[in-house]
This record gives C-alpha cells, sequence and structure tokens, in this order.
C-alpha cells in the first residue's frame, strides 16, 4: 500500500566531489544554467567556460552531448 | 752454366707454386658475429586501477575536503544528510546514490543522485539529501552503486 509511504516529493538532492566532474551538455542547457547547478552562481559560467576551451571556442555556443569537464570549486 | 740456369729455373717455378699457392690461400672466415642481443621485452606499464569505491560515511556536514566532519547514522527531521563516498583509482567512473525509506517490508524511493567523475587518484563524492518539509521518522538507507553494481550501503535513522 503505498498511501501507507511518506511522501518524499519534495526532496532535494545533489553531490559534490574533489575529482573532476563529467557533465554531459542536455538540450536547453546553457553554462550559466549548468554553473547554477554545480556551483550555486550562474556567474560562475566562465569557470566552466575555461575549463573546457579544448572543445569550447564560444562559451555561448554548447551542443547536447558534449562532456565538459566540472572542476571542483 | 746450364746447372745454374736450370737452378734458376727450379727457383722461380718454386717460387710462383709458392707464390701462387700463397695467393690461393683462403683468408680465415671472419668470426660469426656475435648474435644480437635478445630484444628487451619491456614490462608494459601498469595499467592504472580502475575507480573503486571505499568507505562510505554518513553525516550531517562536510568541509572542504567534501568528507563528513562527524560521522553519524541518527539524524534529525531537519537535517541534511551527507552520504561521503571515497573512491581510489583511476579512470572514469559513474557513480550515484539511490536514497530509500523502509517501513516494515515496504521500501520507499526518495531520491537518486547520479554522477560521473573523472578521477586521477583518491577522490571523495559527497552525495547530499535534505528535505524542506521535514523527514518522516523511521529507517533509511543509501546504496551506492559504481556503474551499475552495488558498491555498498549504509543504513541510517531520522528521529
Amino acid at each position: 500500500m503505498a498511501e501507507d509511504m511518506p511522501d518524499f516529493s519534495d526532496v532535494n538532492s545533489g553531490v559534490e566531489s574533489t575529482a573532476v566532474k563529467i557533465y554531459e551538455v542536455k538540450s536547453g542547457d546553457s553554462l550559466s544554467k549548468i554553473a547554477k547547478a554545480e556551483y550555486g552562481n550562474a556567474n560562475d559560467y566562465m569557470l566552466i567556460f575555461e575549463a573546457n576551451r579544448d572543445i569550447l571556442k564560444d562559451p555561448n555556443m554548447i551542443h547536447p552531448g558534449q562532456k565538459l569537464k566540472i572542476l571542483p570549486k | 752454366m746450364k746447372h745454374s740456369i736450370r737452378y734458376l729455373m727450379i727457383a722461380a717455378i718454386v717460387t710462383s707454386t709458392l707464390g701462387i699457392a700463397g695467393c690461393k690461400k683462403e683468408a680465415p672466415p671472419p668470426p660469426p658475429p656475435a648474435p644480437a642481443p635478445a630484444p628487451k621485452v619491456e614490462a608494459p606499464a601498469p595499467a592504472p586501477a580502475a575507480v573503486s569505491v571505499g568507505t562510505i560515511t554518513l553525516g550531517k556536514t562536510i568541509g572542504a575536503d567534501k568528507k563528513v566532519t562527524a560521522a553519524m547514522d541518527t539524524f534529525a527531521k531537519s537535517d541534511t544528510i551527507y552520504a561521503a563516498v571515497e573512491t581510489t583509482g583511476s579512470g572514469n567512473a559513474t557513480i550515484k546514490a539511490k536514497w530509500t525509506f523502509h517501513k516494515s517490508e515496504k521500501t520507499a524511493d526518495v531520491s537518486e543522485a547520479t554522477e560521473t567523475i573523472a578521477a586521477t587518484g583518491p577522490a571523495v563524492s559527497a552525495f547530499h539529501v535534505s528535505k524542506p518539509s521535514g523527514w518522516p521518522p523511521g529507517n533509511y538507507q543509501v546504496e551506492i552503486f559504481l556503474g551499475d553494481k552495488s558498491a555498498g550501503m549504509k543504513k541510517f535513522t531520522v528521529q
């Protein structure tokens, strides 16, 4: 009886790591959005851009499927 | 005089014969070349160890090293709960934390979080969950997966 079980729909979760994380770009992503999710601050998007200069030429141009390195902050 | 000429002729013949024989004498064969040294078989560099999960520690705060500052297995309703997962080895690895609530024989999914890391050595990944409306008291567990295989589990209680 699932009705007996508590509701966990408002649970927030996340993960931080001392290792470099690999983030796969999804449709609708921007570096600001990823920075907000990963670092808690959209303004940190340049950290992601700089860490991925080998595959990114423009911080406004990312594509689904790209795998970005997210350095520990 | 006749004898002198004869002697000279014999001497010439003997000399030329010896000379020819000397010329025909084959030079001793050159010593066989030293066998080439066996090619050194370099031991292949040991492959870096793949990522493996070590200790899993629960707590309600973490430090800059992502390790929990005080290990515990009982939490309050308002706590943020961390599961610090220590890994060793190098390479890309996907780690998942699956949080569940257990009541009698029933289980409810609480949350799942997954991350892919590019590890270059020992690392710590700190998964966390929080619930703004407060955790229902009871028994919980977090199971850690490396790829699709379970790599460890911790049980905890909310009071």
